[in-house]
């Protein structure tokens, strides 16, 4: 009761002070600079060959990223929930650890497992294949750093399901894949939705990572995160501003999203 | 027939959760599984249904073997405890889900809906989830779900658990009511044995993974043939007395054993004693006793209102060569009898007459043995008698065997199980216990009171086992050599020491249930005739013999020392068992005795030899 009497002006006013210079104030810098020359220099500067590649780019590996994982991941949290064994935990963490490792040292191992010296690369190299350097490789680094938002979605919900949800649906006729289709899956629902919308979102800022199988390669691997580096460090603000403006945004109906459906689903 | 279930048997990590087990139910009978929780009984339910998978045993469902179909092929329905209403779905969705998945038509599913919810009674809830419905109306749901296929088989696993009283009474009747209605075969599996009373028309009682016993709820309760049967189903006294001249001794009453219950002269005989079936009259212990069926006088304990009745616990000073065995009463000698009585009734004062009305006795208990396992002392179970004795004596055989190692208990359970079960064993309960094989023998048998003991002899010669067991001996010991797989001649020595009763009972209870002829022997040391004494001791013995309806014949044989005289007579005679009696004077002292008579007896024949300790 003591707190009370000064009401909650005080203390909301100091967390939007301290979160001023933190957080709130770079967002809006974003667009106050992005349009600092007018929506003509703004649009100008995204009409560039090199900002409409990456963004597209960018977009079609959140995509691909997103769409991939959904299946890997709901299958990975089923073949989890669903079955007791050995080694279970270990695997587990051992496919959570994404989330815990740099993404810059997930770069890394990429290259020394698929790059030309790599373990696999050396395999592959003389059979013309090349997964570093190459859309590929940068869809492959976002799919193992995603990875875990997946599972972490729709693992929790399976595990709440009861056994007898799925024995109910045998009984009742229908077979495995039925009782997954029409079963399981609808019950997955929320956590598909909201892991499939983390998952891009991620793929979509992915920069550790990308900026290490990529090469960075205009044109050819430059992912929006990237583009907006590289013309910052040759001194292109207007250029980096637009897109990430645009990155800026993207994220938001995403976020906005996100936040409404869950909202939804805890009704 | 809708369900056969032949042979069926289920482990889980090496526990036996459902022994051997045939079962038959017939078109539109409402069978009801009733037993503690972990008595295997849910386990059933769920191999009919194919959510489990029999180690061996058949099922079949009208007809046809379902033992290998996936659930989805067996045309049942199945409701579960927690209902399992699909979240997702409407209660609708939910109802025409089995009609979606067989391609039934729209407008054909929307009408069998309808029918299905005004059926179970929730009639225009067909727009609401799960959420939005009481325990109960979620049930309701899950029951018109499982019947809109029209199952051949529906199979409920504890239905009305989650619910309250009330809500469970009236869905208990409903339940009844479209089983009729539908006429469709349903098993149900409770705990609640009142539930299994007003729903069953025939129970099966489970204990342990094991069915003891089917019948009608009515029959049941009057008649069960088990002690579990008769305290699991209703309240109860159960008295053990003793059999002498076809009737059940409690003190001074005698209550006739009917002829289907077998018994034996002088065993023990548990007499059941409902409630109801016990009547009170007031007055004082020196008053002159009521008429008919009097078993003694008490003091009322304890008196509690049950509504229509009133229950009356009843204390009564111990009864001679009786013993109370349910309700457990712990460091009496006295016995407790419930009695109701009309609650509006007074019983009258505190001391009471108590007589009883009716009674029922109870078939005879399966005779256990405990057999020990222990084939790192050379003593390894003898599987081929055992698996004899399972059959022929109709024994619950329960495996022991010991390690030092604590952590190796549950792995050895496992092993043990699967042992027992390549050795055509597949029912015996395997007890693992830590420690000392001597220490942990005793222990396991004072603590739960086998009938035999069995253990096999080792090939080198007594070991240290055995020896060390005898000093202790307080069953019957079957010590096992060779690999007999049945007795056919046993010789029972009556040569040593005083003459003993136990030897020739316990003999010739299992000669009678082998087949086996008997002989019984008396050894003449130092020449000279028979005392009077002997020969009216064995006259005796051939008369026990013969009212168990064994061949049997004496023998008189002169020998130097009694240990001759008996292993030559086995030698000559080709017996396969030698009993002999096992008596206070080579117990003393504790210590092992290298010479000890039943360990010469054993080297020197290389037969079985059983030892009956006195008093048996």
């Amino acid at each position: 009761m003591i707190g009370r009497r000064h009401g909650a002006g005080f203390p909301v006013g100091m967390l939007v002070l301290v979160l001023l210079p933190l957080i709130l104030m770079p967002i809006a810098a974003v667009f106050v600079f992005a349009f600092g020359g007018g929506p003509g220099e703004f649009l100008k500067a995204l009409r560039t060959e090199d900002a409409q590649f990456a963004l597209r780019f960018s977009l079609l590996i959140a995509f691909l990223t997103a769409a991939i994982n959904a299946v890997l991941g709901t299958w990975a949290a089923y073949v989890l929930a669903k079955h007791r064994f050995r080694g279970e935990r270990p695997l587990a963490i051992a496919i959570n650890l994404p989330v815990a490792i740099p993404t810059v040292v997930v770069g890394t191992s990429l290259l020394l497992l698929w790059g030309p010296i790599g373990l696999f690369g050396k395999l592959l190299e003389p059979l013309g294949l090349q997964p570093m350097f190459t859309p590929a490789g940068v869809l492959l680094a976002h799919l193992f750093v995603t990875f875990p938002y997946m599972l972490g979605s729709v693992k929790p919900l399976l595990d709440e399901l009861e056994v007898t949800y799925e024995e109910a649906s045998y009984t009742l006729g229908a077979g495995r894949w039925q009782t997954f289709r029409y079963v399981i899956l609808p019950a997955l629902k929320g956590g598909l939705f909201s892991g499939t919308l983390l998952t891009f979102a991620h793929s979509l800022g992915e920069f550790g990572a990308t900026v290490m199988v990529s090469g960075n390669l205009r044109l050819r691997t430059q992912t929006a995160p990237l583009y907006i580096f590289a013309q910052f460090e040759a001194g292109k603000v207007a250029q980096a501003n637009a897109v990430a403006a645009v990155l800026a945004a993207l994220s938001f109906v995403i976020f906005f999203f996100l936040l409404r459906y869950s909202g939804k689903e805890r009704l | 027939m809708s369900i056969r279930l032949d042979q069926l048997a289920k482990s889980f990590d090496g526990q036996r959760v459902v022994k051997t087990t045939s079962l038959e139910v017939t078109d539109s009978e409402l069978f009801v599984l009733l037993g503690a929780s972990g008595s295997g009984k849910s386990t059933i339910l769920r191999l009919i249904a194919g959510l489990a998978a029999p180690d061996s045993g058949r099922i079949w469902l009208h007809g046809r073997d379902v033992t290998d179909l996936q659930p989805q092929e067996r045309g049942i329905g199945f409701v579960f405890q927690n209902y399992s209403i699909f979240r997702h779905m409407s209660v609708a969705e939910n109802i025409e889900f089995p009609l979606k998945i067989r391609k039934v038509p729209k407008k054909e599913r929307e009408k069998r809906r309808e029918q299905l919810l005004d059926l179970v009674g929730l009639g225009g809830l067909g727009n609401r989830y799960s959420h939005q419905l009481s325990g109960g109306q979620q049930q309701r749901v899950a029951l018109a779900r499982a019947l809109v296929h029209e199952p051949s088989v529906l199979l409920l696993d504890e239905p009305f658990g989650a619910l309250d009283v009330k809500i469970r009474g009236q869905l208990r009747r409903n339940l009844k009511e479209i089983q009729r209605q539908l006429r469709v075969t349903a098993i149900l599996v409770t705990h609640d044995q009142e539930e299994a009373f007003e729903l069953a028309d025939r129970v099966g009682l489970m204990e342990r993974g094991e069915l003891l016993e089917v019948g009608e709820p009515e029959a049941l309760y009057a008649h069960p043939r088990t002690l579990f049967g008769a305290t699991f189903l209703g309240a109860g006294t159960v008295l053990v007395g003793r059999a002498r001249n076809g009737a059940a001794k409690l003190g001074s009453l005698s209550l006739p054993i009917p002829p289907e219950v077998e018994h034996e002269e002088d065993a023990r005989v548990r007499v059941l004693v409902r409630p109801e079936q016990v009547a009170l009259s007031a007055g004082a212990a020196g008053d002159e006793p009521p008429e008919g069926n009097l078993l003694g006088h008490g003091t009322i304990v304890e008196q509690s209102f049950l509504g229509a009745l009133r229950r009356v616990r009843v204390r009564l000073p111990a009864i001679p060569g009786t013993r109370q065995a349910s309700p457990a009463v712990y460091g009496e000698e006295s016995l407790l009898m419930d009695a109701v009585i009309p609650a509006g009734e007074d019983p009258g004062g505190f001391e009471v007459w108590v007589s009883l009305k009716g009674w029922h006795i109870l078939a005879p208990p399966r005779p256990r043995l405990l057999a020990c396992d222990l084939p790192d002392e050379g003593s390894p179970a003898p599987f081929s008698l055992l698996r004899g004795f399972e059959g022929s004596l109709d024994a619950r055989v329960s495996l022991l065997s010991v390690t030092d190692k604590v952590d190796r208990v549950q792995a050895l359970r496992a092993a043990q199980t699967e042992r027992a079960a390549s050795h055509g064993l597949p029912d015996a309960e395997p007890v693992v216990r830590k420690g000392d094989p001597v220490e942990e023998i005793a222990a396991e048998q004072e603590q739960n009171l086998y009938d035999f003991l069995v253990l096999s002899m080792p090939e080198k010669g007594p070991g240290e086992i055995l020896p060390e067991v005898l000093t202790t001996l307080s069953t019957p010991l079957l010590a096992v050599q060779g690999e007999p797989d049945s007795f056919r001649s046993i010789l029972i020595c009556t040569a040593v020491g005083e003459p003993g009763k136990a030897d020739v009972r316990v003999g010739g209870w299992l000669a009678r249930r082998l087949g086996a002829e008997v002989t019984l022997l008396h050894v003449l040391i130092d020449g000279g005739g028979p005392a009077p004494w002997v020969k009216a001791h064995l006259d005796a013995g051939l008369a026990t013999l013969r009212g168990l309806e064994v061949t049997s014949r004496t023998v008189l044989r002169p020998a130097r020392a009694a240990v001759q005289g008996i292993l030559d007579e086995a030698k000559e005679g080709g017996h396969d068992l030698i009993v002999i009696g096992r008596h206070a004077a080579s117990r003393s002292g504790g210590r092992v005795r290298r010479h000890d008579f039943s360990v010469e007896i054993l080297a020197g024949s290389g037969k079985s030899v059983l030892i009956v300790p006195p008093g048996q």
